[in-house]
């Protein structure tokens, strides 16, 4: 047991700490890119909530720390392992080869690659909020810690819908591109990463509350600014990540055998 | 005189004839296998009214954005999905992208083609029919925009319109060609920066940037210049501000000349280094 965790952590390790070179520039565009988005969307909900107290049963100071936090965790809102992009370009072969289970390799280097972002991006961010005006702080010491136990389950459902996700583009024989860029374009307005649930007009939120992109980002910014009922909304999680992965799991056997047939 | 209106006449010929060439082959590759027409139908325009659907959402909850009413924030969308679809159809294929073709060595492709740089660049991205669906996005949104708003439709303002979209187009290709530029120094490092640069001009375009604090729209008009891609011109096109309708051409000619000093820069330093990562199969290494 000790053991597998130890390959897991060093497979974090070995990510985390992979020379910048490479991705500064990205580091420095995706920086400028969310620093703007949070600014300009804090900026909108101001000028939307002037005059009311609260919308939605959300008041203007919830919004903003919904938005910020959901800015400074949006890796792990909208979870990418590299397992269709190993597909892409033809080297899942040696994944297959490694003496580490494959989604657990998939994960472990995923949550490596987020500590240069959570250092270069999110940090910054939350040092910064006081400038933007937004609280950064949770509800409650409870909704802090029930957030990250939230959080923690969103990546288990978004890492499930990612494996089914390319398990779907190994069936269809398509390019990966356009798989990615429906399953981007869903999730990201569907979760709630962008605009939270309770702010959509005609009551959909409340269908997409149900839905299981709605646990990557919704539930643990809910849980965050304390706007709706943690039990309910972990439970839901935990019933998704129950569901999704053998399903995942299922459809990923199944279409293995194809890729083994076109040699990766 | 009379060589140089035949030189106009014979280069717009060609052009017209590429166009037609890569309209074909684009024609080909979505008609000969459904699946991927279907898919790319599909993805594309998810991800084109998923990309104006937040705004719009917040627009129908709260009935507006500040001094927007819902259908001019819908024709600052559709305005917004029009330039991506333009530039959809004209600058596929890593055109728009083209730090991916400098960095993986492939400009040497378009280099050692007999016909200028700048028509192959002008031509080779066409996909009328692949790219065509972000088009009719936009043709949707703002034509439906129009016919809930109380505009004077004269042939002057569908010019203005017209114009005002080339100038926006043009701010995004110059923003992705200077920072593509940095590939010709750093092609590894910056492979992906123009697609980096693209990427934040448009998940920013749909937001109407009026309630922004001076100092950050000044940004977003000058340093990037996000705000006439589709902020800017709306406003002036539906009368909202007395903003100079002429504005963002005159921005877009600045973006694109800036852009091609400095390219012309990087195609020095391309002659003297060339690429240390052209492979065989024309990828990258």
């Amino acid at each position: 047991m000790s053991n597998t965790f130890q390959k897991y952590w060093k497979t974090v390790s070995i990510v985390a700490s992979q020379p910048l070179q490479d991705r500064r520039l990205g580091l420095i565009a995706g920086l400028v890119l969310r620093l703007s988005r949070v600014v300009i969307l804090l900026s909108i909900w101001r000028s939307l909530f002037e005059g009311r107290e609260t919308v939605s049963g959300m008041t203007l100071e919830a919004v903003m720390t919904y938005t910020l936090i959901a800015e400074v965790f949006s890796s792990q809102m909208s979870i990418r392992t590299a397992l269709s992009d190993t597909l892409w370009e033809g080297i899942i072969v040696n994944r297959l080869t490694r003496p580490i289970g494959l989604y657990g390799q998939f994960v472990a280097e995923m949550v490596g690659d987020w500590v240069p972002g959570l250092l270069l991006h999110a940090l910054p961010l939350l040092l910064l909020s006081p400038v933007l005006g937004a609280d950064a702080m949770p509800a409650s010491p409870t909704s802090a810690l029930a957030f990250l136990v939230s959080l923690v389950l969103g990546i288990a459902v978004g890492s499930a819908i990612d494996v089914l996700f390319t398990a779907i583009m190994m069936f269809l024989e398509q390019s990966i591109h356009s798989l990615t860029m429906i399953r981007d374009a869903v999730s990201v307005l569907l979760s709630g990463a962008v605009l939270p649930l309770a702010l959509f007009p005609w009551g959909i939120g409340q269908t997409l509350t149900w839905l299981p992109f709605a646990s990557l980002a919704s539930a643990p910014l809910r849980i965050y600014t304390n706007t709706g009922d943690p039990v309910f909304l972990m439970s839901l999680q935990m019933a998704w990540a129950v569901v999704l992965w053998p399903l995942a799991h299922g459809f990923w056997t199944y279409n293995r055998e194809r890729l083994v047939s076109h040699g990766g | 005189m009379a060589a140089s209106r035949f030189g106009v006449f014979q280069t717009i010929l060609m052009l017209l004839r590429r166009w037609r060439i890569q309209a074909y082959m684009d024609l080909i590759r979505m008609t000969r296998d459904f699946k991927l027409y279907l898919i790319t139908v599909v993805s594309d325009t998810l991800l084109n009214l998923s990309g104006v659907a937040a705004v719009f959402l917040i627009v129908e909850r709260f009935d507006g954005i500040g001094d927007w009413s819902p259908p001019q924030v819908i024709f600052m969308l559709g305005y917004a999905s029009l330039v991506t679809g333009i530039l959809d159809v004209l600058f596929s294929y890593n055109i728009m992208q083209i730090s991916r073709r400098i960095g993986r060595g492939q400009f040497d492709h378009v280099m050692i083609q007999p016909q200028p740089v700048w028509m192959i660049l002008l031509t080779e991205g066409f996909t009328p029919f692949s790219g065509g669906i972000s088009l009719l996005t936009g043709l949707g949104l703002t034509g439906w925009a129009i016919t809930q708003l109380s505009i004077d439709l004269t042939a002057v303002w569908w010019l203005w319109l017209c114009l005002n979209l080339f100038g926006s187009c043009a701010v995004v290709m110059g923003i992705a060609f200077f920072w593509g530029t940095f590939a010709f120094w750093s092609p590894v490092a910056a492979e992906e920066i123009s697609s980096q640069a693209t990427r934040i001009v448009f998940q920013l375009k749909s937001f109407p940037l009026d309630g922004l604090a001076p100092f950050l729209l000044n940004t977003l008009l000058t340093v990037l210049p996000v705000g006439f891609v589709a902020w800017y011109p709306s406003q002036a096109l539906l009368g909202l501000r007395e903003n100079p309708l002429w504005m963002t051409q005159l921005v877009g000619v600045v973006a694109c000349m800036v852009a091609l000093l400095a390219f012309r820069q990087g195609l020095k330093q391309y002659e003297r280094t060339g690429s240390q990562r052209y492979v065989g199969w024309a990828h990258r290494s």
